[in-house]
Parts: structure tokens; C-alpha cells; sequence
């Protein structure tokens, strides 16, 4: 089945999984999948059915933007990482 | 020939960035406008209790210059409108800061300005580094624009996070300024430094309209010059 790569940041919502198993056929099908999953979890990285603009997403090497976007195909051995734009670090 | 270099955030990230390049012989303007908390102490290890209420950027100034390098600290916060004020002169301009805006706005700044970059953020275990410099693709090639990324103070940071992720920025920094190329325009992601030390590196291409390469007086959405074959 394809992974879903976690990043830190959002695993409050898969209770500390870095890496989610899913069954899809597309990069929209994983991202539905991981939301029915882990609940939250897509409004973190979607607005009506769009990635965030600080999100990027990626299957393998290769930005989903390259690969059709969010009907990108996604095979069994594909990990699909989740890139998110972070700020922390000086902060009180 | 002097470098200088501009660090906004002299936090977790901005206290080992600094250090690291003051050693190198790198002239340092320290830029935040908050003042040490005690909360701060965990991650933000050039502090000590003793330093709690007084300014970050000036007490970090100090720590360098009684370490042997340049420093000055200037106790308000990075902005666009006084970038060419306070950023004028440097080479290199390094955002160690935990605010979305302000990264954007270090970032197009530096890139209309056509100087070196990085841009650092830790969060939870695991950080990002962004290295740029003119004629590559920018930050906001990438993110396209500041939201509501999750900070610290929601899901927290591991003290030795903001060191590594520091020590890293301040590597690729020192990389630029020499002449290496290695990383510009990508960004290093380190998922979770406590199993994984190898970042993701992920390269991207220069993004159609975006609006601060457009700007770039080098930019990366130039069309490359078109050759005209010489007749013999």
C-alpha cells in the first residue's frame, strides 16, 4: 500500500505516527483516505478540496505539481510526503 | 574583505547561527524585539536565568562580541519597510525568527535586493533550512504565501532540535558566502531528528508568476538569452 509521510508538526493527529498506510489510487484518494483516518488532519493541509498554499506535497522525488496535481497516481510502493512551511524557533 | 550579515531572531536558532558565523569572522547585526523568558531557557541555551528580562537581541550581541567576534544587537523587529535600514549593507541575511511573515518578508527582501539567504525554522523534532541566492528559485517559489503554520508554542520544540537545525542553517550560510551552490534554491527538511539525521532535499523549480523573482534583478524566470548561430 502507498505511506503517507507525516511530518512532525502534524502528528498531533495520527497520535505520534510518522508513517500511514492507506489504500488509494491517487494523491486526493490518500489525502481522503488519511482524513477519514485521522480526523483533522485535512484541514491542515486543504481548503476546499485545494492544497495550501504552504503545503507541498510530494509522491517520491517528485512534486505532485509535476504529476497532475491531486489526481497525481499513486502506486503500492509510493511514499507521499507531506512538506508543510514551519516557523518555529525564536519564539517565547 | 568583511562579510556582514544580518540574524533576525536571536532565539533558539538565531543564538548557535550566531555564533557560528561570528567565528567565522562574520560581522553580525542581531535583530528581536522580545525579551528573555524564562520559558525560553530549554532551547535558547546562550541564555541563563540571569538574563531573564532583558533584551535577546542585545544580550546575544554581547555574548559574541565577549567571544571575540562583531556583533551589534538591535532591540525591534525586522520589517520590510526597515529592511534597507538595517539590512542595507550585508551579504547575507539569515531568518532564525517564529513568525511567517517575517520569513517572507527576509525572503523578498533578500531576493529583490539580489543577496544570499536562509531561511530556518525548527519545530517539534524536526526543522526545515531554505538556502537562496539570486537567480534561483525563491521561498516563495515554494510556499507561496505566509498562513497559519503551526508554531512552538502549539506543539512545542525540543530543546536540541533548534541547535541542530541552527548549526545546519549556519553551515549552508557559511557554504553560500564561499561560493557553494550545493543548496541554493532547495530546502533541506528534517522530518525527525530523533530517529533520522539525513534531511529530505527537496528541489523545486523556479514557480511561474511569482511575484518576488519577478522582482529579482536577477530572476530566475528570465528567459535564458537566445543564441544566434554566427554564419561563417
Amino acid at each position: 500500500m502507498p505511506t503517507i509521510r507525516v511530518p512532525s508538526a502534524l502528528r498531533t493527529f495520527t497520535k505520534g505516527a510518522s508513517d500511514v498506510e492507506i489504500t488509494a489510487t491517487t494523491v486526493r484518494d490518500a489525502l481522503t483516505e488519511l482524513e477519514r483516518l485521522h480526523p483533522g488532519i485535512g484541514a491542515r493541509l486543504m481548503t476546499d478540496g485545494v492544497v495550501k498554499p504552504f503545503i507541498r506535497i510530494y509522491v517520491g522525488a517528485d512534486d505532485i505539481g509535476d504529476l497532475g496535481g491531486l489526481d497525481a497516481k499513486v502506486s503500492e510502493r509510493d511514499e507521499i510526503s507531506i512538506i508543510p512551511a514551519i516557523a518555529g524557533g525564536a519564539g517565547a | 574583505m568583511i562579510t556582514r550579515a544580518t540574524i533576525v531572531g536571536a532565539g533558539g536558532l538565531g543564538g548557535p547561527i550566531s555564533y557560528a558565523l561570528a567565528r567565522a569572522h562574520i560581522e553580525l547585526t542581531i535583530v528581536d524585539p522580545d525579551v528573555v523568558e524564562l520559558s525560553n531557557l530549554h532551547r535558547q541555551i546562550q541564555f541563563t536565568a540571569g538574563d531573564v528580562g532583558t533584551a535577546k537581541a542585545t544580550r546575544l550581541a554581547s555574548s559574541v562580541v565577549a567571544r571575540g567576534g562583531t556583533a551589534r544587537g538591535l532591540v525591534t523587529r525586522w520589517t520590510a519597510a526597515r529592511a534597507d535600514e538595517i539590512s542595507g549593507d550585508v551579504d547575507l541575511i539569515i531568518d532564525a525568527s517564529d513568525d511567517p511573515e517575517t520569513k517572507f518578508a527576509v525572503a523578498d527582501w533578500a531576493v529583490a535586493n539580489g543577496r544570499l539567504y536562509v531561511i530556518a525554522a525548527a519545530l517539534r523534532y524536526g526543522g526545515n533550512v531554505m538556502a537562496g541566492a539570486p537567480g534561483v528559485a525563491c521561498y516563495r517559489c515554494l510556499f507561496e504565501e505566509p498562513s497559519e503554520v503551526p508554531s512552538c508554542s502549539e506543539v512545542g520544540v525540543l530543546g536540541p532540535v533548534v541547535g541542530a537545525i541552527g548549526g545546519v542553517a549556519a553551515a549552508i550560510a557559511l557554504g553560500l558566502v564561499q561560493g557553494a551552490r550545493t543548496y541554493a534554491g532547495a530546502l533541506l527538511a528534517f522530518d525527525d531528528l530523533r530517529t533520522v539525521a539525513e534531511p529530505r532535499v527537496v528541489r523545486y523549480a523556479p514557480r511561474p508568476g511569482c511575484p518576488a523573482c519577478m522582482r529579482a534583478p536577477i530572476s530566475p524566470l528570465a528567459a535564458p538569452p537566445v543564441r544566434v548561430a554566427e554564419s561563417s
